[in-house]
């Protein structure tokens, strides 16, 4: 499979009111095919550029490009291609589960027999299938982010953008998730997340970058990068140096 | 592919229906609530209905029936104006599910224009209870044709746009200006004032420009008012012409205005649309915090405090539980400096009421402005999410609701006792007028507190999207308001004929006994709520 570039970070920015950088000259590449890791600790800027990204957030400097299309002057075109999976899902309360992804896959034209095929798939997976007809506000923290993931699944997105999508999953569900992206990862999907599982980031993914102070300090293939150290010596070395 | 309008605003609509939870929830006593809370609403819808048909009959009895569709278009204006601007900032900024909706693909035209469209569709029942019932009340005069019928109902829809619109740009402009500010929740707070007072004194700005003669009878005073406004206001006189003379252009013009008017503001608002909530965001991130020694507070003060920050920190909490205070102080400055009969002449339309008659009812005109909301019947539902915070502390039910009626009070009281002092002072009341004045103050502060919280308790809804479902609609807000208005509204007109009869300090004394014995009532009955949810 070519690898292609889908997500280009370049020289992004964001300065908040008084100054402060929340991210500083930040410049990555997630490739088709890829399953990136973003680490670092809290407030290190790793949602600040996760929401840059999926067109949520406005920035100060730099570029961001989704398969060419740049997310400032292209924005629709961005999302069309991209799923976000945000670390603390809002999703209407008052929908039923059912309804919720019947609004996304509305919104991404997924014909009607399609929709119900990915709809059944993923939420099979899950195990969610019998509380589909509940209202969202009945859900727990893990079915509601059970619930984002479907959503982000079923309009088979060419990039997926994760902020720490392994909060509140059960054990099993986490293992699913992760089998769910090696698939689409086989399949050309690009995937970047944010994660401070080090463990699994290490074992999962094929690039990682760490951020600190909103300054990538450390990025490349995770061989590159690890050596014969786990990823969490790394991490901490790296973290104290710089 | 269906349009994406269409998809986000039924979305939105589904996502804020009690409907959609009524069908879908197993809860039995949730359910019960939300046909409570209907039935509640369709009562408020007739007696607006009831008030629209009545005022119409008024004027068709005295042969002024033609000014009937003019009314009609300015009453719809004006409550399409004020109660958008009070929502706008919930609605088009600052909502929960920003950032799910922005990562979709919409752009920020169609997000903030359905923002718009849905809560043009949440206020449609309120601008239709008027148009139907003041179209019944016109047909009883004028016997329109069935063209008339199909005109009136068709611009109903057409009519609230515009006011809609100038609302929303204002909201707009001020959440533009106070973006750019460190605290842009008190920038936004005040702005909003400074409007909703200029709303208020262009009233009377408007009223003094057009009324060169005096008129003598208050009916014909407002057919007056009405036709001269019209003049200046085009919509409403597009309205009366699609009506009574069949005018296609006028049909036309409202029509492609408003429309023209709604893709320029929402080509304008998504331009900015991300640049502003981004920078709303920002601020809440960019502040640092240095540690300086904290006060320690008593447990009913730190939730009164707690409440207070919960009002401050949310524009359209502040601004709708506020109002009131802000009007009784204005009015409390007001009538040191201009002659309180006067205002009396002018808020009457010059019915023959002078201040002495007022005396009695001293504290129920503070209590009017005071009273209006209590955030005692907002704040069990604004917990929202949260409530798992209140749940799990050390507290018991009875200690949270004291807490939450101690701020009422504190936000309360003062304004009531600033705005009755001064009252007094101008209408030279008598001392012991003054006194018992400034008493039934606080037992109405302290009967609104506590009826408010009975309110509040038990029509308590944490599941909302946005406060303002809960700020501006919820049904606690809406049986504590209306009658509560309402039964003020008679009391001072019973305070003031009694007290030609009666002596006016009796008449106080007797409100003082039966505000209170109502104030512990309730006070009792949210208690005895609060212990029931612990």
């Amino acid at each position: 499979m070519e690898k292609k570039a889908v997500l280009e970070i370049k020289g992004y920015s964001k300065v908040y009111g008084e100054g402060k950088k929340a991210a500083d000259n930040v410049t990555l590449t997630v490739e088709s095919g890829d399953i990136y890791g973003f680490i670092g600790h809290n407030g290190a800027g790793k949602s600040t550029t996760i929401r840059a990204v999926v067109g949520v957030l406005d920035f100060t400097e730099g570029e961001i490009l989704i398969d060419g299309h740049s997310v400032k002057t292209e924005p629709i075109e961005c999302k069309k291609i991209t799923a976000y999976i945000p670390d603390n899902p809002d999703l209407y309360d008052n929908l039923t589960g059912i309804q919720y992804l019947n609004f996304i896959a509305d919104v991404f034209g997924i014909n009607s027999s399609k929709r119900s095929e990915e709809i059944e798939k993923y939420a099979g997976l899950f195990e969610i299938t019998d509380s589909l007809g509940d209202l969202v506000s009945s859900y727990s923290h893990g079915m509601k982010q059970k619930l984002a993931i479907i959503s982000a699944l079923i309009h088979e997105p060419k990039l997926i953008v994760m902020d720490e999508p392994f909060v509140g999953l059960d054990p099993k569900a986490s293992y699913i998730l992760k089998q769910i992206m090696h698939e689409m990862c086989e399949k050309g999907t690009a995937i970047f997340f944010s994660t401070h599982v080090l463990e699994t980031a290490e074992k999962l993914c094929n690039k990682v970058a760490i951020i600190k102070n909103g300054k990538i300090i450390d990025s490349g293939t995770m061989e590159d990068i690890v050596g014969n150290q786990s990823l969490e010596e790394v991490f901490l070395e790296v973290h104290d140096e710089k | 592919m269906k349009n994406k309008n269409l998809i986000l605003l039924k979305a939105l609509l589904d996502s804020t229906s009690q409907w959609n939870v009524l069908r879908h929830c197993k809860d039995k006593k949730k359910k019960g609530r939300i046909i409570g809370a209907y039935a509640g609403l369709a009562i408020l819808y007739l007696m607006l209905m009831a008030y629209s048909l009545f005022s119409c009959i008024g004027y068709g009895k005295i042969g002024l029936t033609d000014i009937v569709p003019a009314l009609c278009a300015m009453t719809i204006s004006v409550i399409a104006l004020f109660f958008t601007f009070f929502r706008t900032n919930g609605y088009l900024f600052k909502f929960k599910e920003y950032d799910m909706l922005m990562s979709l693909p919409f752009d920020a035209k169609t997000v903030a224009g359905c923002k718009f469209l849905y809560m043009y569709l949440k206020l449609l029942p309120w601008y239709l209870s008027i148009s139907v019932a003041m179209l019944i009340g016109y047909e009883m005069y004028v016997t329109p044709s069935a063209v008339t019928w199909l005109i009136w109902m068709a611009l109903t829809f057409v009519l609230p746009i515009i006011p809609m619109l100038a609302a929303a740009f204002l909201g707009y402009i001020i959440t533009r200006i106070s973006a750019g500010f460190r605290k842009t929740n008190i920038v936004q707070t005040v702005l909003s004032f400074i409007v909703v007072i200029l709303a208020f004194s262009s009233r009377f700005f408007i009223e003094s420009m057009i009324k060169e003669d005096k008129v003598e009878e208050t009916l014909e005073s407002v057919y007056e008012s009405v036709n001269k406004t019209t003049a200046i206001y085009l919509p409403a006189r597009w309205f009366q012409l699609a009506v009574t003379d069949t005018d296609i252009i006028s049909i036309l013009l409202l029509t492609v205005i408003s429309v023209a008017l709604f893709e320029i503001l929402f080509i304008l608002v998504g331009r900015s649309y991300r640049e502003i909530n981004s920078k709303l965001k920002n601020h809440a991130a960019s502040k640092k915090f240095s540690m300086t020694v904290l006060k320690s507070r008593n447990v009913l003060n730190a939730i009164a405090f707690k409440e207070f920050r919960r009002m401050t920190g949310s524009t359209i909490y502040v601004t709708n539980a506020s109002m009131g205070e802000l009007m009784a102080l204005v009015m409390g400055i007001a009538v040191l400096f201009v002659d309180i009969d006067t205002i009396l002449y002018k808020v009457t339309e010059g019915a023959p009421v002078t201040k002495e008659m007022l005396y009695p009812a001293m504290a129920l005109i503070a209590y009017f402005c005071v009273g209006m909301v209590s955030t005692t019947v907002m704040s069990p539902s604004l917990e929202g999410k949260n409530y798992w915070i209140v749940k799990s502390l050390p507290i018991s039910g009875k200690v949270l609701y004291q807490g939450k009626m101690l701020f009422n009070m504190y936000k309360t009281v003062p304004f009531a006792l600033f705005a009755i002092l001064c009252l007094c002072i101008s209408s030279k009341a008598p001392l012991l007028t003054t006194v018992l004045s400034l008493i039934l103050g606080v037992c109405l502060c302290g009967f609104s507190t506590t009826w408010g919280c009975v309110c509040g308790i038990k029509h308590m809804r944490l599941d909302w999207e946005n406060e303002v479902e809960v700020i501006k609609q919820g049904a606690g807000v809406a049986i504590y308001m209306f009658p509560n208005m309402i039964v003020t509204m008679l009391l001072v007109v019973v305070a003031v004929v009694l007290g030609r009869k009666i002596d006016q300090n009796i008449i106080v004394g007797i409100m003082i006994v039966i505000a209170a014995a109502l104030a512990v009532l309730f006070y009792k009955k949210a208690m005895k709520l609060a212990e029931k949810q612990a």
